[in-house]
């Protein structure tokens, strides 16, 4: 089976690196893009198989990122996991109307990230 | 005109003196009445006539002054100035007024005066003298002082309240911004502790799970600052849902009782068997509940006992968590739940977070209507309690509901109510953009079709329904109706409203519905009283009955405490199965006291044992040496006879 391919969306250059690792670990091909308009070109030209996006991204924020390929029927099906640094409930729910279709808030466990990419990939 | 002055001129003697007498008379009334200082000068400065109010302020009589200057009674300095002032006026002809001075009077105080003096003319307009006018404006000037500290005090509030602002925003902004390097150093921590890098050895591993500990405290404090700055600007919402206690708790015993073993504690939860739901934001209570038991544990020492437990209580559930450890000065256990608190007594290096934990606690727990109270002891433990409540719809049954409910009753006509209340309707008018008039337009809608399905015709007298719009709240009194009539209605009720809520996509919205039955209290045709007997059903929370109505009541009552101590005071309310009333003594949860009560429509007293079921500290106020605390007692073995002399004591 191949690989599956994940599109991490994160400003934070550390975070990116301890993430990648994580995802390399366990058998997953990983992309990166910085900042909010350089994950939408990526994800449109790599279509991958799962988009990790931050909520606050320079140049376009993770809400706009998430509206746009949900909005287009050729990257609809992608699911998104938008990452948070705020717990709270109108963050949630307005990416939960936008089609983010899981939340992890930080700080996380790796775990609850693994499980949830599982799952998503599965469905 | 000429002709006229002549006629004047050339009959003095024809001045009638009557009126003149009469018109002199007038106008020194007018002078003595006036409390005001009023007097006449020459123009050398003599007084040539004075009011009762100039002579009794220099301690004399009027006669005593004419013909005198203000040198003769007043300092030097003052009468000097008194006169530069005369000076001005008789030279230039113009006004003084209200010149406001301060002034020491004859007896020794201290005042201030407002000064008027104005010219005098003879019929050729030359200036002959003065008068005056002098006004004791000390009162005055007084409420202006305390006019202007007000707007300085108001002034300095406001910018306390803005740099308050600006902490809660600045503590919000930081606390986000230290969320972000926590995260990565988690995930890089992560890396290297599940081996992702590749292999580490066992001290490596310890090494690691500490630096996990720390971050998970770090995090921990992050999240009481977070939720501290939104209480503080408002932010703070509460998500509820139907909760199932005993799960809960199960919950929270699994977690926690590890954590205890480890310390070598014995951590025991001891729960109802029923099973009871109740409206909550499970995630705040389970907060609250870890906070307790988590400090529980902290500052319990090897070998203790910490205990959970769950009491059923008329209106509400208490949870305690119970220790036997170090305990609490009772300095500090005034200001245990107040932000950033920290116990003195507690040696530096086994304090831990930011002194928030309580505080947040006591918000959430009010914030869900209960109320949160602490009994402790140095040395031999301390116990923690909250209250949630129950029968959420019958405690905030309204005044005139209540009032309209009781017209019937009197009449002899019963009365089913149904209270349809949105239990989370602050939080719910924000998220979801609902217009509350047409969300309640279409309510009373489903009501009356519901109610039509149902009743038809069988019952005469209309149904009266209210809707509180403000508050969430909509209210339906079907006067004669059974029992069986408005549980159905309910039922029916409750699925049409799911049914809407789902067609609108109005989420998250919940809604308790009480069925509370009010029996006939007057038999139709013999007029007799008959027991009142109430029952509440609650849909959506369970079909749990509740036992007892309370009433607001005013009654004595004579609570003997422990160590023969009595203290005798009023009840608040009171139900059949227990009171509530205002103490100036903090009792013991659980304590067992003897009441004596003082039925005033029955005029008996009926002695009954109690048990102290909870306690709530009624803010103290300035200058106020004693704390008070509201007392809720359950009655213990309420002999029959005494129970039914309440009950006719207790009409709804």
């Amino acid at each position: 089976m191949d690989k599956k391919r994940i599109l991490l969306v994160e400003d934070e250059k550390d975070m990116v690196y301890a993430v990648t690792l994580q995802l390399e670990a366990n058998g997953y091909e990983v992309l990166s893009a910085y900042d909010g308009r350089e994950g939408l070109g990526k994800a449109k030209k790599e279509k991958p198989d799962l988009i990790i996006l931050d909520l606050m991204l320079p140049k376009m924020d993770g809400y706009k990122v998430c509206g746009l390929l949900k909005a287009d029927t050729r990257y609809t099906k992608i699911p998104i996991v938008m990452f948070t640094a705020r717990a709270q409930e109108s963050d949630i729910k307005l990416g939960e109307e936008l089609g983010a279709d899981a939340y992890i808030t930080k700080p996380f466990e790796p775990q609850v990230l693994l499980s949830k990419i599982r799952e998503l990939l599965e469905k | 005109m000429k002709g006229k002055t002549k006629i004047k001129q050339d009959k003095p003697k024809q001045i009638n003196y009557k009126d003149l007498v009469y018109k002199y008379k007038l106008l020194s009334d007018l002078m003595d009445c006036v409390p005001d200082v009023i007097y006449f000068k020459d123009k050398k400065g003599r007084l040539i006539m004075v009011n009762k109010a100039h002579a009794k302020g220099l301690g004399l009589k009027p006669g005593e002054i004419v013909g005198k200057t203000d040198f003769d009674f007043f300092s030097k300095k003052r009468a000097e100035m008194m006169a530069k002032d005369d000076m001005y006026v008789l030279k230039t002809g113009k006004p003084i007024i209200d010149k406001i001075e301060r002034a020491t009077r004859a007896d020794g105080v201290d005042n201030y005066v407002s000064t008027t003096k104005i010219p005098r003319y003879d019929d050729k307009g030359k200036i002959i003298g003065l008068i005056g006018i002098t006004r004791d404006i000390t009162r005055r000037m007084h409420l202006e002082r305390i006019k202007e500290e007000k707007v300085r005090i108001e002034k300095r509030l406001e910018a306390l309240e803005e740099l308050n602002k600006l902490k809660s925003e600045f503590i919000s902004t930081v606390s986000h911004e230290l969320r972000t390097p926590l995260s990565i150093i988690k995930q890089l921590v992560m890396l290297v502790f599940n081996e992702t890098t590749g292999p580490i050895n066992e001290e490596q591993r310890e090494t690691l799970k500490r630096a996990r500990g720390n971050i998970e405290r770090l995090k921990n404090i992050i999240d009481e600052l977070l939720d501290i700055s939104r209480i503080e600007r408002d932010r703070f919402r509460l998500h509820y849902s139907l909760v199932n206690i005993n799960e809960l708790l199960r919950d929270s015993s699994d977690f926690f009782k590890k954590l205890a073993q480890d310390k070598g504690i014995s951590l025991n939860y001891y729960l109802p068997k029923k099973q009871i739901n109740l409206f909550m934001d499970v995630e705040r209570v389970n907060q609250v509940l870890s906070n307790l038991i988590d400090n529980a544990i902290k500052f319990t020492e090897q070998g203790g006992k910490i205990k959970v437990e769950v009491k059923l209580l008329e209106a509400k559930v208490r949870i305690g968590v119970i220790d036997a450890g170090i305990g609490i000065a009772k300095s500090d256990l005034p200001k245990l739940f107040n932000k950033f608190a920290q116990v003195s007594k507690i040696p530096r290096v086994e304090r831990k977070g930011v002194g928030l934990g309580l505080s947040i606690a006591k918000e959430l727990v009010e914030r869900h209507g209960g109320e949160i109270w602490v009994e402790s002891k140095l040395g031999v433990g301390s116990k923690f309690y909250f209250t949630l409540l129950r029968f959420y719809t019958v405690s905030v049954l309204d005044k005139h509901i209540k009032d309209r409910i009781n017209n019937f009753l009197d009449k002899g006509i019963s009365v089913q109510f149904i209270n349809l209340v949105i239990v989370n309707y602050r939080e719910f008018k924000e998220r979801v953009n609902v217009k509350p008039r047409s969300l309640f337009k279409d309510l009373k809608e489903i009501v009356d079709i519901t109610f039509k399905e149902i009743c038809r015709s069988d019952i005469e007298e209309p149904r009266i329904i209210q809707t509180d719009i403000l508050n969430g709240k909509c209210s339906i009194i079907f006067p004669k109706a059974t029992k069986k009539k408005a549980t159905e209605v309910a039922k029916l009720l409750k699925d049409k409203l799911k049914r809407y809520f789902i067609k609108n996509k109005i989420e998250d919205v919940f809604i308790a519905l009480g069925v509370l039955s009010y029996p006939k209290k007057v038999h139709p045709y013999t007029a007799k009283r008959l027991p009142v007997s109430l029952s509440i059903k609650e849909i959506y929370i369970g079909p749990e009955m509740r036992r007892f109505e309370r009433i607001p009541y005013k009654a004595n009552i004579k609570v003997l405490l422990p160590e023969n101590k009595t203290e005798v005071t009023q009840t608040v309310n009171i139900s059949e199965g227990g009171i509530c009333f205002v103490s100036k003594r903090s009792l013991a949860t659980d304590s067992q006291i003897k009441i004596e009560l003082e039925l005033p429509k029955n005029k008996k007293t009926i002695h009954v044992k109690a048990r102290v079921a909870w306690i709530k500290e009624i803010g103290r106020l300035p200058g106020q040496a004693v704390n008070k605390y509201k007392v809720g007692l359950e009655f213990i073995g309420l002999k029959d006879k005494d129970r039914k002399i309440l009950s006719k004591e207790l009409k709804l």
